[in-house]
């Protein structure tokens, strides 16, 4: 018998919470404990040095520059606020704690899941990145001057963000779930491209985003600055309040989203898939068991989809020109390999003992694992170019090459590093559930920020030679890049005809 | 067509360590051709760690291990292309259907013609109907008869069945005893793990006792048949 919410289930659901949260950490051996508290402590290190740093540097620089971003910040702010909604949308309301396959043996109540959620919703690097971004430039905007009171009220924001972006993953999870459910996400989704691109298109975005409600936040900030404390009290009492009516209401849809049945999930399960015809070779033939393990997952497919499209979109509403578009594939390729390429095995599942019980050189079932990331890196790569260059007008030589060589180059990086990974450090995961990700959240942050700071790295480096005077600097550049991936992958390749290693691998993601 | 009565499975002093955990303490292992043989025992014993040995899913740590006359250490990819595995857990690709197994295992075991084979197989096994659903959707009792069909599917000489009857209906069961009686008459070598101690005598001729990674006792399997046989079972486990 379902019955009401009540206080007991908000008690229970942060106990059941710390349970869920031991059981996680006792998965651990001491020194990944150890890992874990040093990588807290640096995050917590780097969050203060992003709020403080930028409050200190301010005044070496131009007025005019700050006057720029004075104009803009609202905007920042009502961004990540988007950024989180769409985060928690698309992972089919929010990460899960302990996977489906092996919390189901416990009572885990939808309460615990929106908190679990909540909780996971920071180890995302774009999260991470964009909350250190608004929280440093408006360090950077008001200075010194009572910047833990400047700063507050942007914490409180990112708060309100992220549990709004949980609360508005419920119910779209919820309507998705629904008997028309995916009929209807899509002609939302649509609409509010739809709705987006006229907004560009007629010239009306710029001005509506003058009139966000964040403006407001600002002012609270600067209230802090000038020394206004009444007005600045009450604008945060003001953020508190709706921070915890909206953690508290996100309890209301994860009830109603987690107790539809997965009609998504149960269709694929179900779908026939008439044969083709047989394989010409034995690479095809492993790269097309592959390929039909990433289309036929839900978390995949959607995943795949969403990272062609949104960067791409974000390009279009920025109108960012061909020397900033560079930076986009290093970010579709990171977000690629995060859907499954870190843990590229598990597209196997309990098939992977049976795969290897095959006989077929280790080489081949490498070398399709390689095929299938790289495509969809690749493609979803290429997809982004191609929505960004409908309003980054005609490329130079220059930035044409540095935009491909980005491609190429970012696509084999993080291939080059999620194959290790996956070599190194398998799991046993089913990709099957909307929220399913093929590693532990603590050790998916862990891999986001280090193909961030890789991915963004190059392609800033290949920003740079979208400057030059011809193509060619950004050839010479990528050819190292190419063959330093390369050696990469070969060496994983050599790791990997290791029979010792192989069993490992299958036999924990086949476990 | 095999010679019947050969040893086509040549196990001895095999060890299989996993870290600090030695999972097979010199275990020996002879099978024959035209014969089954059960491998018996508790869990943790040992008997899905041989099985994956001999499939060459995991390289034994020290020991011989010879199947259908290959040695699995020297040459793995003949040794796969002689034996038909079914794994105990899963086995299956989730995403994929048992056609798309089916072609993936005929294209890599260089089968030609195979499609009446795996279509009669499938039909025995009550999966027609199935042949083209993603197996992620399967029940356990069909995931577990399909995993028996892609053993047996290229009729190899040395069987290997991994708990195939765990929670499989009595018309699998008997598809299976029949895929078993079929592999047997070509001379193949079968082995079959499983607590279902009476289906075990059934399928196989020979048995073989594991306690703790090694082998305990090696008797005949009807031996352990009946309540006499039950209470020699159960003395072997403790």
């Amino acid at each position: 018998m379902r019955t009401g919410p009540s206080w007991t289930e908000i008690t229970e659901g942060f106990a059941d919470l710390r349970a869920l949260l031991a059981f996680r950490q006792q998965g651990l051996a001491p020194a990944q404990r150890k890992r874990l508290r040093i990588a807290g402590l640096v995050l917590a290190g780097l969050t203060l040095v992003v709020i403080v740093a930028p409050a200190y540097v301010r005044t070496a620089l131009p007025a005019r520059s700050t006057g720029h971003l004075v104009g803009v910040l609202p905007s920042f702010y009502l961004g990540f606020a988007v950024l989180a909604v769409l985060g928690a949308v698309t992972s089919g309301g929010g990460r899960e704690l302990v996977p489906r396959e092996q919390a189901v043996a416990f009572p885990v109540s939808a309460v615990t899941e929106h908190f679990g959620a909540l909780l996971l919703a920071p180890l995302n690097i774009a999260w991470l990145l964009q909350a250190w971004a608004i929280l440093g430039t408006t360090g950077w905007v008001l200075g010194p001057t009572n910047l833990a009171g400047s700063v507050l009220p942007i914490i409180v924001w990112i708060v309100i963000a992220t549990a709004l972006g949980q609360l508005v993953g419920w119910i779209v999870e919820g309507v998705r779930r629904g008997v028309h459910g995916i009929l209807v996400t899509r002609m939302l989704a649509v609409g509010a491209v739809a709705g987006l691109a006229t907004l560009v298109l007629t010239g009306r975005f710029a001005p509506l985003l003058d009139r966000s409600p964040t403006v407001r936040l600002y002012l609270a900030a600067l209230d802090a600055r000038v020394g206004a404390w009444g007005a600045w009290a009450l604008a945060v009492l003001e953020l508190l309040v709706l921070a915890g009516f909206l953690v508290a209401a996100g309890m209301l849809p994860a009830r109603w989203a987690l107790a539809r049945p997965q009609r998504e999930e149960l269709r694929l399960e179900g779908e026939h898939h008439e044969a083709v015809p047989n394989p010409r070779s034995d690479l095809i033939a492993m790269i097309r068991i592959d390929r039909a393990s990433i289309w036929r997952s839900v978390p995949l497919r959607r995943g795949v989809l969403v990272l062609a499209l949104m960067p791409g979109a974000v390009a279009l509403a920025g109108n960012l020109h061909w020397s900033l578009v560079t930076i986009l594939p290093g970010l579709v390729a990171s977000g690629g390999a995060l859907l499954f390429g870190v843990n590229a095995w598990c597209l196997d599942g309990r098939g992977a003992l049976w795969r290897e019980s095959l006989p077929a050189a280790p080489g081949i079932a490498y070398a399709a694992k390689v095929v299938v990331l790289l495509e969809v890196l690749l493609a979803a790569g290429g997809g982004t170019i191609l929505l960004a260059s409908f309003r980054a007008g005609v490329p130079t030589g220059a930035e044409l090459a540095s935009v491909l060589a980005a491609t190429v180059v970012v696509a084999l990086q993080v291939t080059a590093a999620a194959l290790r990974w996956s070599v190194r450090s398998p799991y046993a995961v089913d990709l099957r559930s909307a929220r399913a990700t093929p590693a532990p959240p603590v050790v998916m942050a862990g891999y986001s920020a280090r193909l961030a700071v890789g991915t963004t790295t190059t392609g800033l480096l290949f920003s740079a030679t979208a400057l030059a005077p011809n193509g060619a600097i950004a050839v010479l550049v990528a050819i190292p890049f190419v063959c330093w991936s390369t050696y990469r992958l070969l060496r994983t390749g050599r790791d990997w005809a290791d029979p010792v290693v192989r069993s490992r691998v299958v036999a924990v993601v086949a476990s | 067509m095999w010679d019947e009565g050969l040893a086509r499975i040549e196990v001895s002093a095999l060890r299989v360590r996993f870290g600090a955990v030695e999972a097979v303490r010199g275990i020996d292992v002879t099978a024959y051709g035209g014969r089954g043989t059960a491998l018996l025992g508790r869990n943790g014993a040992g008997k899905s760690t041989t099985m994956r040995v001999l499939a060459g899913v995991i390289p034994p740590t020290e020991g011989k291990v010879i199947v259908d006359g290959i040695d699995v250490r020297l040459d793995p990819l003949a040794a796969k292309r002689a034996t038909g595995y079914c794994p105990d857990v899963g086995g299956l690709v989730p995403r994929a259907t048992p056609w798309e197994h089916l072609q993936l295992a005929a294209r890599l075991r260089r089968l030609s013609g195979w499609e009446l084979r795996a279509q009669d197989l499938l039909e025995r096994f009550d999966l027609g109907g199935a042949s083209h659903r993603v197996t992620g959707g399967f029940s356990h009792g069909m995931g577990r008869r399909f995993s028996v069909v892609l053993a047996a599917f290229h009729e190899p000489g040395v069987l290997l069945l991994d708990e195939p009857f765990d929670g499989v209906d009595p018309l699998g069961v008997e598809a299976t005893q029949h895929v078993i009686a079929e592999a047997k008459a070509r001379g193949a070598a079968v082995l079959v793990s499983t607590h279902l101690r009476d289906l075990a005598i059934e399928a196989c001729e020979d048995a073989l006792v594991l306690r703790g990674g090694t082998a305990v006792a090696a008797l005949d399997a009807a031996t352990l048949g009946g309540e006499a046989g039950a209470r020699a079972y159960r003395a072997l486990l403790d």
